[in-house]
């Protein structure tokens, strides 16, 4: 059907003495919703920071549209097509919002046709434009995880991560936010890995689901065809 | 499953009996080679320096290594030491040499009693700098006194003039008595409570380390010693000026002792400042390249054994001496479990 | 009329001492190092411009057109090199390794060019000129505009262009901004070497305005500092604002209280203000 996209293989992470990910491994086609779920230090974080380059895998590979990119640096996977958005947003709270987005067209492949893809994302978040002045830090916890979404759009990414996109924010909020997410997948067909703690929106959002556990990817399946049962053992490691 | 390895963190701690007894013997042979007159007055004034080096460099390590005060001014207590020394026993006041010392230090303490309130408040790089700028300041108003000769400086007329060997009997007690303090300091409560904050000073606040009593009582103790240590420095060499006296070369060659010798360790700053004092008597041959050479030393340290020498010492054979640790680790344990 | 003349005086000398600060608060602000050897590099650059104007015979300020550029890329060079892997290993040892570096650049520098005074002289060395009866000293004029020209450049760098961007980006939080496809050595890097420019232009300033040798330079660390934790760290206007503070310290505390006025003034900002009159 569609071609793979990004490919993690065996992929282990230590931090000093401690195994934070072990032997993990996940695929996600082209255009593909997926949904890597688990407990609070279960390693999705770590997981996807060490394909991002943030930190360096002890052993396994990443293959992202058909180019290996273990270790390389996060500013090479980037410009790769690859982006990250990190838990809370991170957005850069002494520049204006307009900069914040800029920044995301660093990457000299996104740096033509900036223009174009600003005008794009401030027409996706309307609340961005108005404020394009202001300094990010001094936006609401939602309005800042939308700066970071468009920063990372502003790299046209093939695929996006969005890291816990959900925590913090208000249930309107984050259903507003979801219903952006799958406008952006459906529009640029562009891959999206969402890291969630919540199942059951994550299930319902995407393709194909990951659990994991202790470090380790437990369980995979499609989304819709998952039994609830199952699904808690392997959530809870029971 | 999660695993746990156990690899290269163990180290077998070497300060039971016989470690102990082995410095103890070191330190009284040196006593009595002292006042026996046994050791050549050259080899006395190496250890002169050495002991004073070594009170130094043990104190900015406490301060910066564990609890996290990286103070580039600790120069302020040399200077405020040697002025006292050498205003005291002038003439005009005739205090014997104890006394004197002992005053520098208790100016020093006051005044870093005083400076606690203003550094306190500032974290980081904020705190590197005020240190600095405050020696900086005293240095400015040292130049400016008239009654401690200005620029030009004072010479110091102690009478009698203690002799190099009481010199180096007095540097060596105090370098004892530094090293019995830090040792024992870091295996109180206290200790614990440093090496929490050294780790992570939020989690250590969170678990109720007091964190502003245990900086203040480090920086206390610090000024103190660095204060002793200054005092005597300046007896050994008979004159004071404010360059030499808040100098930032004396922080840097703290800093180099205890980073050659590796921060975190009490026996790191010991063997940094036997070779900080021998490089530097050496590198007297080569003048004009001095500063050249222990500058490139300094950087390649830095680059290629970055836990200093004693750190590298410890990783590469599993050992350690005078540690904090209250207990070894198993190596036979551990080896099988891999 | 004393009133204003001092004031006048303190604001041209004010630039001045912003440059001097300039560099050092790219280095804390963005770099997060505390560079002891930023007062040597202000030296280089004075011998850099006094060599270069005496070599080639051109006005002091053509010398720029070659110093400028040489000491970014030595900047650049020693930051991606040296100084970045030793940063890695914490701020003690980068630390260290600036002040290795502050030393053996003054041995160096004492190794060619003596210990003897230079200077960098101008035909409007001594050249005054008086306004409604206050008197202008020509070459603190052309120090001011020197420094408020450079102040505008470095502004619009930081501000307009994507690699000023992706600095400041960086002195913001460096692992969003590497997550955004910012290498962060270079740009580290590149924040060095506009520093080392910036003080490529201190350096000429100094030898115009008085004498340096290779021992000159920790006068100008704790200017340098001053000014910047004033100012407060990576803010340049507030560098701008510290350095006329300074300034007027120095006018009005002469060359015996003048330092001493200054030091003051920073412990009490200090006290007040911990990150300075502009820091956030």
């Amino acid at each position: 059907m569609s071609d793979v996209l990004l490919t993690i293989e065996k992929l282990s992470v230590m931090y000093g003495d401690f195994i934070a990910v072990e032997e993990a491994s996940l695929t996600v086609d082209e255009g593909q919703i997926v949904s890597l779920i688990g407990l609070n230090g279960a390693g999705k974080t770590t997981l996807m920071s060490a394909v991002m380059g943030l930190h360096k895998p002890a052993s396994g590979k990443v293959v992202f549209n058909g180019k290996d990119i273990t270790s390389a640096h996060t500013d090479r996977i980037v410009a790769q097509g690859l982006s990250l958005i990190p838990q809370g947003g991170r957005c850069f709270n002494r520049m204006s919002v307009q900069d914040n987005l800029l920044m995301g067209s660093f990457p000299k492949t996104a740096r033509k046709g900036a223009k174009e893809t600003l005008a794009h994302i401030y027409e996706l978040f309307p609340v961005l434009k108005e404020k394009m002045r202001d300094p990010a830090g001094s936006l609401s916890g939602g309005q800042r995880q939308m700066v970071a979404i468009g920063r990372a759009l502003m790299a046209r990414p093939k695929c996006l991560i969005f890291d816990e996109i959900s925590l913090g924010l208000s249930p309107a909020v984050i259903k507003d936010i979801y219903h952006r997410i799958r406008t952006i997948n459906e529009l640029d067909k562009t891959a999206v890995i969402l890291i969630e703690q919540d199942t059951r929106r994550a299930l319902r959002m995407s393709d194909s689901f990951y659990v994991m556990l202790k470090g380790r990817t437990v369980l995979s399946g499609k989304s819709d065809e998952v039994d609830a049962e199952t699904l808690k053992d392997a959530y809870f490691g029971i | 499953m999660l695993k746990r390895k156990f690899t290269p963190s163990h180290v077998k701690v070497l300060d039971s009996p016989p470690m102990l007894i082995l410095c103890i013997v070191l330190a009284v042979g040196l006593y009595i080679g002292c006042f026996a007159g046994l050791i050549s007055n050259k080899a006395m004034r190496y250890l002169v320096q050495i002991f004073l080096y070594i009170t130094m460099g043990e104190m900015w390590n406490l301060l910066s290594g564990y609890a996290g005060m990286t103070s580039l001014g600790q120069q302020l207590y040399i200077g405020l030491a040697g002025y006292s020394v050498a205003m005291a026993t002038s003439p005009l006041f005739g205090l014997p040499l104890f006394g004197a010392l002992l005053l520098g230090a208790g100016i020093s303490v006051v005044v870093s009693l005083f400076m606690s309130l203003i550094l306190f408040r500032l974290e980081g790089m904020y705190f590197s700098i005020a240190t600095l700028v405050a020696a900086e300041a005293f240095c400015m108003l040292f130049f400016a006194w008239k009654f401690v000769g200005q620029g030009a400086g004072m010479t110091i007329r102690i009478n009698p003039y203690p002799t190099l060997q009481e010199i180096c009997i007095l540097s060596m007690t105090i370098c004892v008595v530094a090293l019995a303090l830090v040792y024992g300091l870091l295996r109180t409560r206290v200790g614990l409570g440093l090496t929490a904050m050294r780790d992570d000073i939020t989690s250590a606040a969170s678990v109720g380390v007091n964190i502003f009593s245990h900086k203040l009582l480090v920086y206390v103790i610090a000024a103190f010693f660095t204060a002793l240590a200054g005092g005597i420095f300046f007896v050994n060499k008979g004159m004071i000026y404010p360059d030499s006296g808040f100098g930032i070369s004396w922080t840097i060659s703290m800093v180099f002792i205890a980073i050659i010798g590796g921060t975190g360790t009490v026996s790191g700053p010991i063997i940094g400042a036997i070779i900080y004092v021998f490089l530097n008597e050496k590198l007297a041959d080569y003048p004009g390249w001095s500063n050249i050479i222990l500058g490139t030393i300094t950087i390649l340290v830095i680059l290629f054994l970055p836990n200093g020498i004693m750190g590298t010492l410890q990783k590469k054979l599993h050992f350690e001496i005078f540690s904090s640790k209250r207990f070894s680790f198993k190596l036979k344990k551990a080896a099988k479990e891999k | 009329m004393y009133f204003i003349q001092t004031l006048v005086n303190g604001l041209l000398l004010g630039g001045y001492y912003a440059l001097i600060g300039i560099g050092m608060t790219m280095i804390l602000g963005i770099v997060k190092l505390t560079n002891l050897a930023h007062g040597e590099f202000v030296i280089i650059g004075a011998y850099m411009a006094a060599v270069v104007t005496s070599a080639l015979g051109i006005d002091p300020i053509l010398s720029l057109v070659i110093t400028v550029p040489l000491m970014f890329l030595i900047g650049f060079v020693l930051q991606y090199v040296l100084i970045g892997n030793a940063m890695k290993k914490g701020p003690e040892p980068a630390l260290l390794v600036t002040f290795g570096l502050s030393i053996i650049i003054m041995d160096a520098l004492r190794l060619i060019f003596t210990v003897n005074e230079q200077s960098i002289s101008t035909p409007y060395s001594t050249k005054t000129f008086t306004v409604l009866g206050i008197n202008i000293s020509v070459l603190n004029l052309v120090l001011f505009a020197i420094s408020i020209v450079s102040i505008l450049l470095l502004t619009m760098f930081l501000s307009r262009s994507y690699v000023g961007r992706a600095i400041r980006a960086t002195a913001d939080d460096a692992e969003a901004a590497a997550l955004s496809g910012v290498n962060i050595k270079k740009v580290y890097a590149i924040a060095m070497g506009v520093s080392m420019a910036s003080a490529a232009v201190a350096g000429l300033c100094i030898g115009m305005k008085s004498t340096f040798n290779p021992t000159s330079g920790g006068a100008y660390l704790s200017t340098a500092f001053v000014v910047v934790v004033i100012g407060g760290m990576g803010s340049i206007p507030g560098t701008l604002i510290a350095g006329i503070v300074f300034g007027l310290a120095q006018v009005i505390g002469g060359a015996s209280y003048g330092q001493l006025i200054s030091y003051v003034m920073l412990l009490l900002v200090l006290v007040i203000r911990p990150r300075g009159i502009l820091g956030k």
